[in-house]
This record gives C-alpha cells, structure tokens and sequence, in this order.
C-alpha cells in the first residue's frame, strides 16, 4: 500500500483549499467560514453536545437519549450529504488519480480518504465529541471508549452518506428513476404526518418499530459511550459489523459502473420542443432558452432536484416547524405555507441560479461569440430559471387545497400565488448578481456535491431557513397578518420583487459586459 | 486591395501584465494569414479581442471596414471563430450543437437542417448516439471548426485548427480553407505547425512576448523555391524566420 502517495494527495486537497484564499474573495470566504465554523463548534458542543449529555445523565437515560441525539446527527450528516452535497465533493477524478502510481485499490482509499477529511464531517464530530465530553463529564462510560465510538460512527456515517448518494445518483440517471426517487422522498416527507394521528391515538404501536433502533450505528455508539463494559464492547462491534456491510455495499457499488442515457436511435433528432417552450417568452429569446432547457434536461443534479423540490419544501416545514416550543394553530400553520410557497417560488432551481455559469464550462466562450448582446446569455438563463419555476408554483398551487388541512378561502390561493412569485423574482434578482460576482466552476457530471461559493451557500441556504422559520415566528406574534384577508399586500410585494428583477437584470447586463472576461478565466479554470 | 482585419495600437493589459502592446496589422480580403509566436505571447488574446471576447485597454479594430467592439452584432454575424478552448457545450449531441449555432447566427430551419447534416457527413462526425462530452479531442475540434464555418463567414478566424486532427481531416479543412479564400473570404490562423502554415498561408505576421509585432509581410515566395531576406540574412523556410526572430533556448540536463 503506497500510503505516502495517498497521504500527498490529501496533503494536496489541503493546499488547493489553501490556494483558494490567496484571491480576496477567498480571503473573505476564509475568515468568515472560520469564525463561522469556530462559533458553531463552541456552539455545538455547548448546547448540544454538552446539554444533550447532561440532560441525558440526569435523567437516567443516559444510552436513550444519548442514542436518540446520535441518531439525529447521523440522519441530518446524511440528508446534508445527499442534497445538499456537502463532504462528499470528488476533489481529484478516477482519471486524474490514474497519473499517478496507484494500484485501484489506493486510489480508491485516496478518494474516501479525501472526502471524509472535508471540513464538512469535521461538524459532525464536533457534535458527536460534545456529546462525549457531556457524558464522560456527569460519570457515564470511558473516554476512551467512547472516542473510539465517534470516530467508528464518523467513517459509519461517510459510508452510509456514500452508498445513498451512489444509489440516488444510480437511480437517478436511469429513466423513470427521478419519479421513483420523487415518489420515495414523498413517502419519507407525508408518512410521519399521515402516521402521528394513528400513533397519537395507540402509542403502544410504535414499541416495536422502536427497538429495530437498538441495532443501529448511533445505538451501538451511544452503548460504548456510556458503558464501561462489555456492552460498549458490544456497541463497538455493531457499528463496525455496519461500517463493513456498508462498505461492501459501496464497493459493490462502485464496481456497478453507472450507466449513461443514450440517444434511443441513431437518426438525428431535430424536434425542437425546448425552443418552442423558449418562444414563451419571445421569439428573439427562444433559442437561448431552447438551448439552456437542453442544458439542464441532461444534468443528473437538476433532474433530481427538480422534481424532488415540492416534496421537499414539504419535509422541510414539516420536520422544522414541528419543534416543541413553536406557536401552533390554523393561522400559524398557514404562514408556513406563505414560507413554503415563497420557498417553491424558487428552490427547483435554486443551486443554478446563483451560479448560472457554473456548469457550461468554456461553452461561456459560445455565449460570447454569437451575434448577439453578450448579456443575453445572462439574460436567457434567468427567463429559463423563472420558466422552470413557474412550473412548480402552478404545480403547488394546484395541490395545496388537497393537502391544506385549514379552511379554505379563494383569497388564500391569491395571497399564496403572490409570495410564490415575490420568492421567484427576489431570488432570481438575488441570483443574477452572486452568479455575476461570485461564480464559482462547477462540475456538469456530478449529481453531488456542493459547487456553490459561500456567497451562493449564504443566500440559497439563509433565504431557505429564513422563510422556513420566520413567518411562523411572526404569526405567532401577529396572527391576523397572515390570514386571508392581506392578499393584495402579496401581490404588492410580488409586483415590487418584479421591478426589483427587473432593475438587476438591467443592470446586471451591464456588469455582465464588463465581467465577462472574469467569468470567463473562472469558468475555464483560468482562475 | 481593402482590408478584412485592422488593427491599430492595438493592446491588452491585465493588471500590471501587458497582454499585446501596441499592435497594428492590416489583413487584406481574401488572404489566408498566418498568426505565429511562441507560447505566451498574445496570440490567443489578440484573437479574443478580434472577436468580441475580450475588451481591448487601447487601440482600434476594424472589420470588414468597420469599427469592431464586442457590441457589434451585425458584425459578429459576418464572422466565424473556432476558440482555441472550442467553447463546446459538452451534454449536447453534435448536431444539437451545430444547429444551435446555425440558428443563432440566423439561418433557416430548413438550410440549418441541409448544413448541419452535410457537415456531420463531410467530418465524419456520424455517431449520433455520443455527447460531444464523448467525444475525442480531435472529433471535437471539427465539431468546432464545423460552428466555425456553418453560417458561411466572410472571415474566419481559427486558433490552432490543426492540432489533434488526424491527417485526412487536416486536409479536407485547407481544402475547404483554400476555396473559402478563393471565394475572396478571409482567414485568419494561428498555428505552432510551421510547415503547415507555409504551404497555406499567404501572409504572416510573427509576434513574441508580450504581444509585440517582429515581422509582418508576404510568404508566398518561400512555396516557389525563393527566400526571405531579413536583418542581412537568407530564410529559405518560416521555421528558421521564426526561430530567429522569437530565439530559440537551448537547455542541457544530464539526467534526460
């Protein structure tokens, strides 16, 4: 095993992260992601380790709740993992490692290596040790033991992120997957809330379900954090015995190469069905937008995003806003959906939007050598975004009187249209201009990973928790704002977010001119 | 005879970083023009600012008669260019591809559909079942060259065509190159394969770093067994014009 080769290429990955702060924009990115990550992990292992730990001492459940806190992180590492791609980017392709005296086998070990070193995993063992020390702090379990533990549920917890991400991408690129995948994700998202009625009524049911949970990684973890016996033996044992079948899985995986969507004939195929949704919106803009609706249609990451968005955005309130301590109600829960509509108005293609750029690689270079306005490009693509996102507000629109569990008032669906487009037009609007100054060069092929720039991060990620928990806080302090009777006050909005859009799109054209050769070094790997 | 490219005082600065200094050139129409220098010395960003990509820090274009910028559509609408980096979508399927450009520089359904087709045929680039992702380097680049030409350019301008293309395609594009001059069009090249050039270029002009002109003038003497005489000596080839004038480096290492 050539272990220095692959402890050069990790050495590598640190000094190409290293690299990246010698821009200023990096060196921003650098000093607000550290002081970002250092409060968050005092944060973490404050209040949630240390609490969770003391909490679960005192109350004499200490393996319980330690258990159920394990269980969360583990869960949410790998839901961050799988949508969102954070920890799991292929730093350096098969090909590229295939330079280098490898056998497959250390290039394979390279790979996850590098990928379970992302400072993103480090968030979670930050949790994982606060926990630890909580434990270990008021008289539960060894140390030692238990940091063994976190750091067997740390690789348990990447491989299991792996294998899902493989699996989702696997089913993903073969036809008809994304509507298995969407038709799973809405079994995940609506089952709990379909359940809890029946479970409210027989809590006894759920007992045995429960005690499948004993045999989990978090479980077998949570065992040798807070026994200094043969249990954490036990508890080791189990999370190793997940790590090798998982890691067998993820081997299996990778040796079932995925397959690629062909052309279902040889003969040309000039149905140009794209362009003709692009006359939409005029026949000057209809083959650039033909052209970006192509583009997109054969991106694995927007085929699975796209359609798994409404469902999503459906979780998503679901499993926020459901936290103890919320203010509940008819008119509370009807402010989530004026979040979760505003939130539908532009998470299908959210990760595009504030990197339009991103994915075409030196086909930015075509753009520019076409008879027409450099800025079109810009342009098009945002009319393709708004196009493509109209799709889904009319798509939630039409199922909320179904799911609502509310009363119903013709006016709801006006005031829900109107945060619907608000959320479309501002984000787009926002879009434009962090696709402009932070673009970043991302990669087409992945299904994961996250390619955006901290600024693309902030405002996809901060826009989205805001409108997740925001309208409910403030119904819970004015009720009556959110009822029915302010629609117009959406419409309102909706009409300023689109001069708003407007406005940056105008002037975002001109930037683009003037930025163009910048955008250019970027996405060609100039710079 | 008139101009198809003028430059005058043309430079690129980038920062501190000077790019092309003070270059002026006149291209006639109906030439076929050779571009030459060594890595590094302003070639590509010279092409860039000929055609819209990039902004010039000082000087003037002129195309087909008229004052070039980036902004000059009708004007981009009588050029081609094949980039260096090709500026490929890579998802797309070649005639996807081909047609998309067709129909961005305005022709109709019915010849972009005649063109895109004839021009798969003639390249060879028939698998319609690969991506140009899938394709290699070489089908690429007469994908590329074929955007380049399909809108029938009154100038072209093409950064290293040749490089990565097996020799039967080399041949077809200087066929098709020499009748696109005959039909008085202009070509604009930038090639590292001298010889090449030689045999069809009618013109060039050698740059060296940063961007600066050494030589500009006619080569056609060289195909017809006569000389280039230069700073009193004899040229008989462009290899050893051009080695002179961008120096040649000599470097012994013991252990290669």
């Amino acid at each position: 095993m050539n272990l220095q080769l692959v402890g050069n290429l990790i050495r590598l990955r640190y000094r190409l992260i290293w690299a990246k702060t010698r821009s200023r924009n990096g060196k921003i990115a650098l000093f607000l992601s550290g002081y970002l990550l250092l409060i968050a992990v005092i944060a973490l292992l404050a209040a949630g380790g240390l609490g969770a730990g003391t909490i679960a001492v005192r109350a004499g459940k200490a393996t319980e709740i330690a258990a159920v806190v394990l269980f969360g992180v583990y869960l949410c590492a790998t839901i961050g993992t799988v949508i969102l791609g954070f920890g799991m980017n292929a730093i350096f392709a098969e090909s590229e490692m295939r330079r280098y005296p490898l056998r497959a086998r250390e290039r394979a070990l390279a790979r996850h290596i590098v990928a379970m070193l992302d400072p993103y995993w480090y968030l979670v063992a930050g949790l994982e040790i606060g926990l630890l020390v909580g434990l270990y702090l008021f008289g539960a379990g060894l140390f030692w033991l238990g940091l063994v533990a976190v750091l067997l549920l740390y690789v348990c917890n990447y491989v299991t992120a792996r294998v899902v991400s493989t699996m989702v991408e696997r089913m993903v690129a073969r036809r008809g997957g994304a509507t298995v995948l969407m038709a799973v994700i809405m079994a995940l998202s609506l089952g709990p809330s379909l359940l809890m009625p029946y479970l409210q009524k027989h809590p006894h049911a759920a007992v045995p379900y429960l005690a499948w949970g004993k045999w989990t990684p978090p479980y077998g973890a949570a065992l040798a954090m807070t026994h200094p016996d043969l249990r954490a033996v036990w508890g080791l044992g189990l999370i190793l015995l997940w790590t090798a079948l998982l890691g067998a899985a993820m081997a299996a995986l990778e040796r079932w190469p995925a397959r690629a969507r062909r052309a279902s004939s040889g003969k040309l195929q000039w149905a140009s069905r794209y362009e003709g949704v692009g006359a939409f919106l005029g026949p000057q803009n209809a083959i650039l937008i033909g052209q970006w609706l192509r583009f997109f249609s054969r991106n694995n990451r927007f085929r699975m995003m796209y359609p798994l968005s409404l469902p999503l955005v459906g979780f998503m309130i679901y499993a926020f806003t459901r936290q103890p301590g919320m203010a509940h109600g008819p008119k509370v829960e009807f402010a989530s959906a004026v979040g979760a509509f505003a939130i539908v108005g532009f998470i299908g293609t959210a990760q595009f939007a504030v990197n339009q750029f991103g994915y075409v690689g030196n086909g930015l270079r075509r753009y520019l050598l076409l008879p027409a306005d450099p800025a079109a490009a810009l342009r098009s693509c945002s009319y393709t975004f708004a196009l493509l996102d109209a799709v889904l507000i009319v798509a939630g629109l039409v199922a909320w009187p179904f799911l609502s569990r509310g009363p119903f008032d013709p006016r709801m669906m006006v005031l829900l249209a109107g945060c619907s487009l608000a959320g479309m037009f501002l984000y787009l609007a926002a879009g434009l201009w962090v696709s402009l100054l932070s673009a970043r060069r991302g990669n087409y092929y992945s299904s994961f990973g996250n390619d955006l720039s901290f600024a693309g991060n902030v405002v996809l990620i901060g826009t989205m928790m805001s409108l997740v928990f925001l309208p409910r806080v403030a119904a819970g302090r004015w009720p009556e704002a959110f009822w029915s009777g302010y629609w117009w006050v959406t419409l309102a909005a909706a009409a300023l977010a689109f001069g708003i859009y407007w406005t940056s799109l105008e002037r975002a054209s001109a930037w683009f001119r003037a930025r163009r050769e910048r955008l250019l070094a970027i996405m060609e790997g100039r710079s | 005879m008139s101009s198809a490219i003028l430059m005058r005082n043309l430079a690129k600065q980038y920062g501190p970083v000077i790019a092309v200094e003070d270059l002026s050139l006149d291209v006639p129409k109906g030439s076929m023009f050779g571009f030459l220098g060594p890595n590094g010395s302003g070639k590509s960003t010279t092409i860039g600012c000929l055609t819209g990509l990039l902004d010039p820090s000082a000087g003037e274009i002129e195309i087909l008669g008229e004052r070039f910028t980036a902004e000059s559509v009708h004007l981009k609408r009588r050029i081609g260019v094949m980039p260096e980096t090709l500026g490929l979508f890579e998802p797309l399927y070649a005639h996807e591809f081909l047609a998309f450009v067709a129909r961005m520089f305005g022709l109709d359904e019915d010849t972009t559909r005649t063109r895109v087709t004839e021009l798969l045929a003639a390249l060879e680039l028939t698998d319609s079942r690969k991506t140009l992702a899938e394709y290699s380097t070489g089908m690429r680049k007469r994908v590329a060259f074929a955007a380049a030409v399909i809108h029938s350019p009154e100038v072209l301008f093409l950064d290293e065509p040749f490089e990565s293309i097996d020799p039967a395609g080399v041949a077809l594009m200087k066929q098709w190159l020499r009748r696109l001059t005959e039909q008085g069009r202009t070509v604009f090249i930038t090639s590292h394969v001298l010889e090449t050039v030689e045999r069809l270029c009618t013109a060039v002009a050698i740059i060296t770093r940063p961007g600066k002109l050494v030589w500009h003038g006619d080569i056609t003497v060289l195909a017809n067994d006569g000389s280039i005489q230069y700073d009193g000596q004899e040229f008989r080839a462009l290899e050893p014009l051009f080695l002179h004038l961008t120096g040649q480096h000599y470097a012994d290492l013991n252990w290669l």
